[in-house]
């Protein structure tokens, strides 16, 4: 490791990177501050970009929008008592409150000193636990890798959306349509319909822009965008955080972190979950108890740590394994495979470099996302009042010029425009978009490895409980269906009482 | 000027009206029977057709078929279990089927958005000229949104040609 470190710092340490790190904070800062524009759609939006930079400079841009995403969703959460973010109801919980007893500033330092606090922990757990992490990947044959990939798709099926049933539907979709174009094992074309542009298989990013930015414009139509106003005049207040309040601040701090991180490495799981789970947590440890709900500093804190928290350790299977954490991470994968960076242990070893350059600029993506929050908070509340009758076309051509970039042609623009369509008619049925997201990422490699095992075993499916990982994940794979079935069962139970 | 804005008044008026016809028509849609049932469908369509789109040499102890049928498999199974647990719900608990309600006029408007898309695409392709598509889609939702303040116009169609202009020059994309 230490190897890399002197390289890595050369590497990171140049104004290029900086000032993409510092650009994409700015960018996901602002969207992730809007409701209704989410940090995948920014991530979507703005990935193009990237496809010019070399490696670094690319990540750091994605990064620090990624990241930023975290802390942005706050913003609106305190001040107008509307989410960003999905994750950002949890800080809305206690920000929104304490923004109301006249100390917006206040709220908004703490969700920021404490996303910045999850956010370092978790890029530090990621640089110390990630070569770890990828030397044990290493040992993993096809079918113990299969198992991985089976397990990664049952989580994200399960918690996606309210029914399990639909979740794993999705993730089929999402398999099937990876399996359009050249079989990875003997390239003979499938699913192409004699089209040969379908050859080299739908290009993720085209598929993205329709799935979850333009079925985005189409929900236009659900109701008529009223115009944000952030009033900045509430932020005038000293923002003075007391000593006794940073006292109670550190300890949900710290364990909100350290769950943050636990769920973030789970895969298809994300800050939404880490968010409620630790704020959960921070109540049941907290000594005022009452203050929850009502403007708890703990409150905020142990929200915003967590889901900052996630951020680093989304990446863990993602770089060690190729198993995204969430739907975000999925997208970085593309950024990183077009630079020739494949995850795996070779990353760590071959590439360390740039691996380690990566990791370590992460810690300071989210120092430049406490820098930009203490002094640019006022701008992003402002950008933030952007009307919706400007911004939903700059989408729109954000969109297809993002989708035309990929591979130059408009076939691509018609095609992500099917996917709008098809993600409009799935919304009307419940069924959730991201396992299909994650379906499309894992599909190659849970078909080749899947068909490796087999042929390697002579077609004996008994291959996948070969071995102790296999048993392993397979235990883990049974285990997560019954918890989720079972917390299903009881959801459904809480909602009939509810009901009644 | 004055005959313009009596236009788009009446113009106005007229869609409000329309709307205001199309808001009061609701439908439910019986969700995991329609899901249920037009994966069944696409599973045995992509089954049926299998042979012909995917090709495989005789000698493969494990071929290109294998995932996407049990791909398939899990997506007939799956949606016969969507479909069993609402005939469950129905027959058996005497309960109503689970249904979401879909208003009409969220569905006229979502396809007027849809068209604008499409036109967009069209006149881009067409064109091969993404500027005039871009401008166009500007205009489009300022249209759809019924905004009548110039300078958002001047705004959009400012940033459209921006966009083209950091695709074009910054990212050496030609269209």
């Amino acid at each position: 490791m230490l190897e890399f470190i002197g390289p890595a710092l050369e590497h990171l340490f140049t104004l290029e990177n900086f000032l993409w790190m510092n650009l994409g904070i700015f960018i996901g800062s602002v969207f992730a501050a809007i409701p209704g524009l989410t940090v995948i759609l920014c991530v979507i939006l703005f990935l193009p970009f990237t496809y010019k930079m070399t490696a670094i400079p690319g990540m750091m841009f994605l990064l620090g929008i990624y990241c930023a995403g975290g802390y942005g969703g706050s913003v609106s959460a305190i001040l107008i008592n509307t989410p960003g973010t999905p994750h950002a109801a949890t800080t809305m919980m206690d920000g929104h409150p304490l923004s109301k007893r006249g100390r917006t500033k206040a709220a908004l330092r703490i969700a920021l000193y404490a996303s910045a606090f999850g956010g370092v922990f978790s890029a530090l757990m990621l640089l110390f636990l990630g070569p770890q992490v990828a030397q044990v990947a290493a040992r993993l044959g096809t079918a113990e890798y299969f198992m991985v990939c089976l397990f990664g798709l049952t989580i994200i099926a399960g918690v996606s959306g309210k029914s399990m049933i639909k979740g794993i539907i999705s993730a089929c979709i999402g398999l099937l349509i990876s399996c359009i174009g050249a079989d990875p094992l003997t390239s003979y074309d499938r699913f192409t319909f004699g089209i040969s542009r379908l050859y080299l298989g739908l290009d993720l990013a085209i598929c993205l822009i329709g799935l979850f930015a333009l079925v985005e414009i189409l929900s236009k139509a659900e109701k008529k965008p009223g115009p944000l106003v952030l009033d900045t005049e509430k932020m005038n207040d000293k923002g003075e955080i007391t000593k006794e309040e940073y006292k109670r601040m550190l300890r949900p701090t710290l364990i909100s972190s350290l769950l943050g991180v636990m769920v973030g490495i789970i895969p298809g799981t994300g800050a939404s979950e880490a968010s409620w789970l630790a704020y959960d947590r921070a109540r049941a440890m907290s000594r005022h108890k009452e203050e929850f709900g009502k403007g708890s500093v703990e409150g905020i804190a142990a929200a915003e740590a967590a889901n900052n928290a996630v951020t680093g350790a989304t990446l863990i299977p993602l770089l060690t394994m190729g198993i995204p954490g969430d739907g975000t991470v999925a997208i970085m994968l593309s950024a990183l495979m077009i630079n020739g960076l494949n995850p795996g242990l070779s990353l760590f070893t071959t590439q360390g470099d740039i691996m380690y350059a990566i990791m370590i600029g992460l810690v300071f993506v989210n120092l430049f996302m406490l820098l930009q929050g203490q002094f640019l908070t006022k701008l992003f509340a402002k950008v933030v009042s952007i009307p919706q009758e400007i911004l939903t076309p700059i989408i729109v051509i954000f969109c297809f010029a993002g989708a035309y970039s990929v591979n130059k042609n408009y076939f691509d623009v018609g095609v992500a425009l099917l996917f709008a369509i098809a993600a409009w008619f799935l919304r009307k049925l419940d069924m959730p978009p991201v396992p299909i997201l994650l379906g499309m990422v894992l599909g190659n490699m849970t078909e080749t490895n899947f068909r490796r095992a087999l042929l390697l075993s002579n077609g004996n499916p008994a291959v996948f409980v070969s071995s102790i990982y296999c048993i392993i994940f397979l235990a883990l794979t049974v285990f997560a269906i019954a918890a989720l079935v079972r917390s299903k069962m009881k959801e459904a139970k809480t909602d009939k009482r509810g009901e009644e | 000027m004055k005959e313009k804005i009596t236009w788009l008044d009446r113009l106005d008026a007229g869609r409000d009206t329309l709307g205001k016809r199309l808001a009061a028509k609701e439908i439910q849609l019986p969700t995991e029977l329609i899901a249920g049932g037009f994966f069944f469908l696409l599973a045995i369509v992509i089954y049926i057709i299998m042979p012909n789109q995917v090709a495989v040499a005789d000698s493969d102890v494990v071929n290109g078929r294998a995932f996407p049928t049990l791909l398939v498999g899990l997506m007939l199974v799956f949606s016969l279990v969507l479909l069993v647990q609402e005939w469950i719900k129905v027959k058996v608990k005497k309960q109503p089927l689970t249904t979401k309600k879909i208003n009409l006029l969220v569905e006229i408007k979502a396809l007027a958005i849809l068209g604008i898309l499409l036109i967009t695409y069209f006149l881009c392709r067409i064109t091969n000229l993404f500027v005039i598509g871009a401008c166009f889609c500007c205009l489009g939702f300022l249209v759809y949104f019924r905004c009548r303040k110039v300078s958002y116009y001047v705004i959009t169609l400012t940033m459209a040609v921006l966009i083209w202009a950091a695709f074009r020059f910054g990212l050496n994309v030609s269209f």
